[in-house]
């Protein structure tokens, strides 16, 4: 019954938090269907492991422009970020990504919603501690505005998904999709702790 | 490796190319009147046009066609070609049509495009049947209204007799011109009197290129034509062990599948084509099709052996001297203080952006070929021989070409186009894919070059040059017992007047990857070797490089350049931290300085603000086409010093395609102006000269900007 | 069979949903003026406007383009007078000119939704599109003139 009831108060936060700050004592503090620092912190080494892996990284980059392949090279040709995260003028994403990857070695992979973070919620892993990574992905004001119900239904985003569906030569991400979901909803559920470093 | 028993190469002198095209100075100045040989005529043509010269065809109607004899692959002969003829003849570019040779060295001379000569070895000729023609014309018009010669004038393709203002266009004079006695000697124009020659005038393919209107080899289509694409053996020499066409055969379209042969000058190619109704077609039942290969029988090297090898050469021969003067040996044996160095070069790939395709149409008794072909002439040679068809049934056809830089000129991938239309019965085009035409060679060789030298009192006393890579010459049966020409091309030659003691040696190197002309050929190598160990030198003897150029190349041409790049670069000003580095080469008759100027880069790494290149050309047609041709060497230049490179493992290429041999693109070229040296000398190459000092001047640059001597290309300017 | 608009024309093939976009424009409907360079869309010699974007036709697939509007750059206008066009001509942008079909398209993109690019923009639009002549120098200077001539058309 308390677990319905603070669910719901962290739904109300994150809602709310688009115009209020909320302070990272509150939301790591809400969320827990059974808090429990341990397993969290375990749940969210696994899944900083799956995120800092290219098929997550590559699109959640530092700069303007996307990196690629399992070394993490910047793109070639350098498409730009824009507004959306689609690119601009004739280097956007999708005049080359395709709803679904393109046949063969080398070839660009595809999603529908292929795209960058937009420029105003650029959600950079690049270069990110587990630490800071975690504190970032519950921060309304930095994760795209999600509440605990959109971080949990991101596990189940196309576009997260086709990290497990890279095309030909690409690596997959280090646990399955299904490791990974059980492995980020534990951690949001168990009190989204931040690991020390 | 499988001889090509056809084909005899042995007698042939392929030096042509490469060397200084003086064959083709011998072409023919005659007229169809004469008896000229006129074997075919372009199929453009009605036999009512009066093929006044072979450049020259003139409609009844006044429409003037000129007949462009080389290829065109971005260079400009479509345009400059013309350019000349227009100027003599007196007709207006804007009112002129133009045509491709069809393959015909009897009428037109030598047509191979290649080592920068369609200009330099055709201009005076040019000239000179131009102006002939049009004195033929004059003197018709002059007899038609039986007044003096000297009363007639010719004008915008119009002669008009000066008293009377009678005006007839050449269509009206053409038929009767031809019958005429041909003037021995033409008048021809001073340079002074030049209405088009060296004007920037626009090029007249511009249009076509900016609406998809022109046909290139790849986009020419023929009644009645298939598509193929073949797999052929990534370690070049193997042999088909077996093939699985099942699934291929099942692909929607495709129709057959089969094995095939390309003749490699001395070598036989294998392959295995699938033909199709459509170039997809094609594409998908080869990635469909299983081929085994038997690729045992030569040797398979790999990039770090191949250098080793050449550097151990360098150190343990003295080759074939290809240059030789005072005792370089003696002097530099009682030197306590020589520099003795390894330059290396890597293998390149041309990758035009229109990847290699032929149409071939085997007629049983004659052959017909369709693409984008830089030496129409060395493929009826080969075609003939390999397929017993005369000379003068293997007509050739040359398209627009997306680019050549040498790679056009070989005569592989016709002749396997030829073997796929004689098995299928019909036209068919070979498709390559980009895939295809980066790995499968014949590729610029990787070169060392070991450089020996010594200065007393500030100037070089002695300096030996060995260099060590394949000669491209061996593949079509160069001696190899001895040194050719073509590795020295632009090898140090403007400094041999100054420099007592020198020499430069050719160290035999053979290896089983195909090798052939890149663009510049081995200038494009020699170049960075000795530009960059003269810059040694001139550190070495506590000289500023530009100076010490100065001091050191002799030639008034190479005097004027080294001013005028001094001049608009800046280099006696430039700021402590900037980095400039010059380059001074000479190929192909034309002699080209580069300074590069460079920046530390805040993103790590070196920069290129900008380069300045000078060309001395001599004779010249178009200092716009001049100009874009240096620039497009300078980018070319670029990404074979620093984005890409060639490797090999166990014989076959480590790279495929554009995401592993990353050429530059527009975000990384740095700004470039370009000066041409007003000159009246004799002509020289404009396509490839531009390119060689590149290299060299950028790491001279670097030296100068870190103190870091880069000896070894490609280099990544992220990481200086 | 697939219905798409191509140049304005109504096209009905009988070809594979999977084929690349590429081959119907140049095989099945002839248009030849769109190039094949890499086939990976790597160098940008195969760029059409699908609904008015320049995607890279070597990888769109016919199913993707099915009732869709593609201009090829023999459509790109009537006169061979856009203003990317007209500034390629003016400058005399191409050499071999093999590419300039794919860079026109981009350009026009680029012109489209920025009238007035810097040369940052022209990277930013332009880096996709390779040329192996090097006419980069020339290109930006031609969109620079482009943008001018299209600002003039205007007033």
């Amino acid at each position: 019954m308390i677990a319905v009831i603070l669910v719901s108060t962290i739904a109300l936060a994150f809602t709310v938090s688009i115009h209020h700050r909320i302070t990272e004592k509150e939301y790591i503090g809400i969320t827990p269907i059974k808090k429990d620092s341990a397993a969290s912190v375990a749940a969210f080494k696994q899944v900083y492991k799956v995120l800092m892996s290219p098929r997550c990284l590559n699109c959640h980059p530092k700069g303007d422009i996307p990196l690629q392949g399992d070394n993490n090279v910047v793109h070639s040709m350098q498409p730009k970020r824009g507004k959306d995260g689609k690119g601009i003028y004739a280097m956007k994403c999708a005049n080359c990504h395709q709803a679904e990857n393109s046949p063969g070695l080398h070839t660009p992979p595809g999603n529908p919603e292929w795209h960058l973070p937009p420029a105003d919620m650029k959600m950079v892993f690049e270069g990110k501690t587990a630490h800071e990574l975690a504190k970032q992905l519950v921060n309304p004001e930095l994760n795209g505005h999600k509440d605990l119900q959109k971080l949990i239904a991101h596990a189940d985003d196309g576009l997260v998904k086709a990290g497990w569906n890279p095309g030909k030569g690409r690596t997959v991400p280090p646990l399955t999709h299904a490791q990974f979901k059980k492995a980020w909803i534990t951690w949001l559920q168990t009190g989204a702790y931040a690991p020390a470093k | 490796m499988t001889k090509n028993n056809n084909i005899d190469t042995t007698r042939r002198n392929f030096l042509k190319l490469t060397g200084l095209g003086g064959a083709a100075l011998c072409l023919g100045f005659y007229f169809p009147a004469e008896g000229a040989p006129i074997l075919v005529r372009p199929s453009e043509l009605s036999e009512s046009e009066i093929e006044l010269c072979p450049w020259i065809i003139i409609n009844p109607s006044g429409k003037i066609t000129i007949v462009n004899h080389r290829a065109e692959m971005g260079q400009g002969s479509y345009h400059s070609v013309p350019q000349i003829v227009a100027e003599e003849l007196e007709v207006d570019m804007n009112d002129i049509n133009v045509i491709f040779a069809i393959g015909n060295e009897k009428k037109y001379g030598g047509q191979v495009t290649g080592g920068s000569s369609t200009i330099r070895s055709s201009y005076k000729n040019l000239l000179k049947l131009s102006a002939a023609s049009r004195e033929l014309l004059i003197a018709a018009a002059a007899a038609k209204w039986n007044v003096p010669v000297v009363d007639c004038y010719a004008a915008s393709g119009h002669v008009i007799h000066k008293p009377s203002g009678k005006k007839a266009h050449y269509g009206e004079l053409a038929l009767a011109a031809s019958k005429l006695p041909v003037p021995k000697e033409p008048k021809l124009k001073k340079i002074s009197e030049y209405k088009l020659i060296r004007k920037p005038l626009k090029r007249i393919d511009t249009p076509f290129k900016t609406n998809g209107a022109l046909i290139f080899g790849l986009d020419k289509r023929i009644p009645g034509m298939l598509f193929a694409s073949v797999e052929r053996d990534p370690r070049y020499f193997g042999k088909v062990k077996s093939f699985d066409a099942t699934a291929a055969l099942k692909v929607p379209g495709v129709k057959k599948v089969f094995k095939v042969e390309m003749a490699y000058y001395e070598y036989i190619r294998e392959g295995v084509a699938v033909v199709a109704d459509s170039t997809w077609a094609a594409l998908e039942g080869r990635k469909a099709l299983k081929v085994e290969w038997d690729s045992s029988g030569f040797k398979h090297w790999s990039t770090p052996e191949i250098f080793k090898a050449q550097d151990d050469l360098l150190h343990s021969q003295e080759g074939m001297i290809l240059k030789t003067q005072g005792i370089p040996n003696e002097i530099l044996a009682q030197s306590t203080k020589k520099l003795d160095v390894v330059y290396q070069t890597p293998y390149q790939s041309h990758v035009a952006m229109e990847p290699i395709n032929c149409i071939a149409h085997f007629k049983g008794d004659s052959i017909e070929i369709w693409g984008p072909i830089q030496a129409p002439g060395w493929i009826q040679d080969d075609i003939s021989k390999q397929f017993k068809i005369d000379k003068e049934k293997v007509i050739v056809n040359m398209t627009f070409l997306g680019g050549g830089f040498g790679r056009k000129a070989m005569i592989d991938y016709p002749s396997e186009a030829v073997g796929v239309s004689k098995i299928i019965g019909g036209p068919v085009q070979v498709v390559w894919t980009r895939e295809d035409d980066a790995t499968l060679g014949p590729f610029r060789p990787g070169i060392s070059y070991r450089c020996e030298g010594m200065i007393t009192n500030g100037k070089i006393e002695a300096l030996k040059f060995r260099m060590a890579g394949q000669n491209n010459d061996h593949w079509r049966g160069g001696a190899k017992d001895k040194p050719n020409r073509s590795t020295s091309e632009g090898f140090l030659n403007p400094y041999y007047a100054s420099i007592k003691h020198l020499s430069i040696a050719d160290v035999l190197f053979e290896t089983t990857i195909p090798t052939s002309f890149w663009r510049s050929v081995y200038a494009s190598t020699n170049g960075f070797a000795y530009e960059s160990f003269i810059d040694e030198m001139a550190h070495e003897a506590g000289k500023d490089p530009l100076d010490f150029r100065r001091e050191h190349l002799q030639e008034e041409r190479c005097q004027k350049v080294i001013d005028k790049m001094e001049e608009v670069s800046g280099w006696k000003n430039r700021a402590k931290n900037e980095g400039y580095g010059v380059a001074i080469t000479e190929c192909f008759n034309s002699t080209v300085g580069h300074i590069v100027k460079v920046s530390k880069n805040p993103q790590g790494g070196v920069k290129i603000d900008k380069v300045w290149a000078v060309m001395d050309c001599g004779w010249y047609v178009n200092p716009d086409i001049i100009h874009a041709q240096v620039e497009g060497s300078i980018v070319m230049g670029l990404g074979a010093a620093t984005t890409h490179q060639i490797t090999f493992k166990d014989n076959v290429v480590e790279q495929h395609n554009f995401y592993d041999y990353p050429l530059p693109r527009i975000n990384e070229i740095p700004m470039i102006e370009v000066y041409i040296i007003d000159n009246e000398a004799d002509a020289g190459g404009v396509g490839e000269p531009g390119l060689p000092p590149l290299a060299p001047a950028l790491t001279n640059a670097i030296f100068d900007l870190t103190g870091k001597r880069i000896r070894k290309l490609p280099f990544s300017l992220a990481t200086v | 069979m697939i219905q798409l608009t191509v140049n304005g024309k109504t096209e009905k093939l009988d070809v594979s949903p999977e084929m690349p976009l590429l081959w119907a424009i140049r095989d099945t409907i002839g248009l030849t003026g769109t190039k094949f360079g890499c086939g990976v869309a790597q160098c940008g010699a195969c760029v059409v406007h699908l609904d008015g974007e320049a995607v890279r036709s070597c990888v769109t697939k016919m199913s993707r383009a099915e009732g869709k509007n593609v201009v090829t750059i023999e459509g790109l206008s009537e006169n061979n007078d856009h203003p990317a066009q007209k500034a390629w001509q003016e400058i005399d942008v191409p050499q071999c000119g093999y590419c300039h079909s794919g860079q026109i398209m981009s350009a026009a993109v680029l012109l489209r939704e920025n009238p007035n690019p810097s040369d940052q923009d022209i990277d930013n639009a332009m880096a996709g599109n390779i040329c192996r002549c090097g006419t980069y120098p020339r290109i930006r200077k031609a969109i620079h003139l482009a943008s001018e001539m299209q600002e003039k058309s205007k007033t």
